[in-house]
């Protein structure tokens, strides 16, 4: 007689080939990816994009001001303020007007990580690198790395809050 | 004349009779596909569930005065639980327009997000409505700015909501051909317009012009750098960069007022609900973009549910909102004398009451699906509207303003053949 099977009275025993199906897939899981080169940062343990065309999906808004946060302040925002900025953002049909309307009222409050122009002069290179990784997670091309620093150099009262905003308000920073 | 000067002229001669009859005095290039009996349409649904029997029929007395003739008391039971708010007009709006007293929503089920997708898409809905995203079939800001020519700004064309949860879906559709690129600027202002969002928003980062050029250019070659993924999700409404400006400018006075207090008690009357409020940030919606298409809820009746009394004073004070609106209306120059208001509940209720009883002894009122729950009003004012005219034999269905505002806005013959569900309200016009 068939017995009923619940979750609870499962045996593996008595379906060899599940059990030949599930020790294949687990093989398969350990070998198939080896050769993939994977870059974890120890502080956020974030992997890298290695270009801005492997990001494919749109941030929703829980993301985009939660990690717009992070990103300035370097530290995870509270609920309470992150419902107040969400329900902002689901007022608003233009997600981009309200994404800009609350980059520039993060970017002004105190406590944000803010390098000073100085110290951005001093080694535009490193900003420019330092800055990619920041917002972007990821490295700029050689082009990206060219171009800004010859941006910087010949604007010289563009200001590091300047260009985090320019960043945070860029078509890249609304995707992942 | 030598043959290639000839057929060079030929050539121009023959554009130019094909082009400038085009060129109209305004200095548009093109004129709109159809002549407009009106160049602004607002669309209020009295929405939350409204029975004709509280409203049109006054079963409960004259609960809006400000919209319908006759001084009827209110119920000497519940009069005590009525706010009496002042009249404002002793002209109500239905000698400004045309009253048709047995609207119907005829089908699908009588719930409030079905009953705003009708309103605003033309078609009736069923039970696989969706929640969580935009609406099947094209809604009425998407067939005014793909088929009004010249192709017109999305500050033209506003979604004002008195509620987040589905409702900020219904700017624009899923349907091919139409979608974000035609939707209207959606706003739910008392989520923005308070002091919460005042606090998180309210001191924002000001950048000079010359600091604004220079964001600009770094932002310019960012972008160039990044193309926007084909499969991502719509990210929405997107404005042109000068009207995102204009609309963030007026969205940070908005803020401002909010948080310096200057927006407590607008209208005098000492308390401002939910429908106020969102009539009142309509206005100003209104007062700023002037936009040829606003439509704009309130839907503070619905706690019928729970509390009869109550939702018949809601009734009440949806009236004086309503007709606030109607005065702003004419007196904000641009619309005053070219607006066409139209004014439809999403559904009724229920004929029987369901067992929660309030503090008069009155029962409460659900809406699901019966005779009474389908039977609505439709109040249409404004230029070209009959005045006076009163249908009240059963006439029109809520799919009939979608077409009637793609007529009132010179659209209609636009729309393809076989989309919509309903037709003209052609017996509303002089």
């Amino acid at each position: 007689m068939n017995r009923p099977t619940s979750f609870l009275n499962f045996r593996i025993s008595e379906f060899p080939n599940l059990a030949i199906a599930i020790i294949f897939a687990v093989l398969i899981s350990q070998t198939s990816c080896n050769n993939v080169k994977r870059y974890i940062y120890q502080v956020q343990e974030q992997e890298l994009y290695q270009t801005a065309a492997q990001k494919l999906n749109l941030k929703t808004t829980d993301q985009f001001i939660s990690i717009a946060y992070s990103h300035l302040f370097g530290i995870s925002i509270a609920n309470n303020e992150l419902a107040k900025y969400n329900v902002s953002l689901q007022a608003l049909g233009d997600k981009t007007t309200m994404q800009d309307m609350i980059v520039k009222s993060m970017i002004n409050r105190g406590g944000v990580q803010l390098i000073t122009d100085a110290n951005m002069r001093s080694d535009i290179p490193a900003f420019i690198e330092s800055t990619y990784l920041r917002f972007y997670n990821r490295k700029p091309n050689e082009f990206e790395r060219w171009k800004m620093k010859d941006l910087i150099e010949k604007n010289t009262d563009a200001t590091p809050k300047m260009i985090y905003y320019s960043m945070m308000t860029s078509d890249e920073y609304r995707y992942y | 004349m030598k043959r290639k000067q000839f057929i060079k002229n030929a050539a121009l001669t023959a554009a130019g009779s094909m082009v400038v009859p085009y060129i109209l005095p305004s200095g548009r290039l093109f004129a709109a596909t159809g002549s407009r009996r009106a160049n602004h349409v607002v669309f209020c649904l009295f929405a939350g569930g409204v029975r004709n029997l509280e409203s049109i029929h006054k079963a409960e007395g004259n609960l809006m005065r400000n919209m319908l003739n006759g001084t009827e008391a209110i119920s000497a039971d519940i009069a005590p639980g009525i706010v009496q708010l002042p009249s404002l007009t002793s002209t109500p709006l239905q000698n400004a327009g045309t009253l048709f007293k047995e609207f119907r929503y005829a089908s699908g089920p009588t719930g409030h997000y079905n009953g705003h997708t009708t309103a605003i898409t033309g078609k009736y809905s069923d039970e696989s409505i969706q929640l969580k995203q935009p609406p099947k079939y094209p809604t009425i800001f998407e067939y005014y700015r793909k088929h009004t020519s010249p192709n017109t700004s999305a500050l033209n064309a506003w979604w004002v909501s008195n509620a987040l949860g589905p409702y900020p879906y219904l700017n624009y559709s899923m349907f091919d051909g139409y979608g974000a690129n035609y939707g209207a600027n959606m706003i739910q202002p008392s989520s923005i317009f308070n002091g919460s969002s005042a606090s998180v928003l309210g001191n924002p980062l000001t950048l000079s012009q010359t600091e604004k050029s220079k964001c600009d250019m770094m932002r310019d070659f960012m972008n160039g750098q990044f193309k926007i993924p084909q499969a991502a999700l719509s990210s929405g409404i997107v404005n042109t960069v000068a009207d995102a400006e204009h609309l963030q400018t007026w969205l940070n006075t908005m803020i401002y007022q909010v948080a310096n207090g200057n927006i407590e008690n607008p209208w005098g009357t000492g308390f401002m609900t939910g429908d106020m409020v969102n009539v009142y940030f309509g206005i100003e919606v209104m007062k700023e973009f002037k936009p040829e298409l606003m439509v704009i809820n309130m839907t503070d009746v619905d706690i019928a549910h729970f509390d009869y009394t109550q939702y018949a004073n809601a009734i009440g004070v949806a009236d004086y909102a309503l007709y606030k609106l109607w005065d702003a209306i004419q007196t904000t120059p641009g619309m005053a004398n070219d607006t066409v208001l139209i004014v439809v509940p999403e559904h009724g209720r229920n004929q029987d009451a369901n067992s929660v009883i309030d503090a008069y002894g009155r029962y409460a009122l659900d809406h699901n699906n019966d005779q009474m729950s389908r039977e609505i009003f439709c109040m249409m004012a404004g230029k070209g509207v009959k005045q006076g005219q009163v249908f009240s034999q059963q006439q029109g269905e809520s799919v009939d303003v979608v077409p009637t505002i793609a007529n009132i806005l010179g659209f209609v013959n636009e729309i393809p053949f076989g989309v919509l569900d309903g037709r003209v309200l052609s017996e509303a016009f002089a």
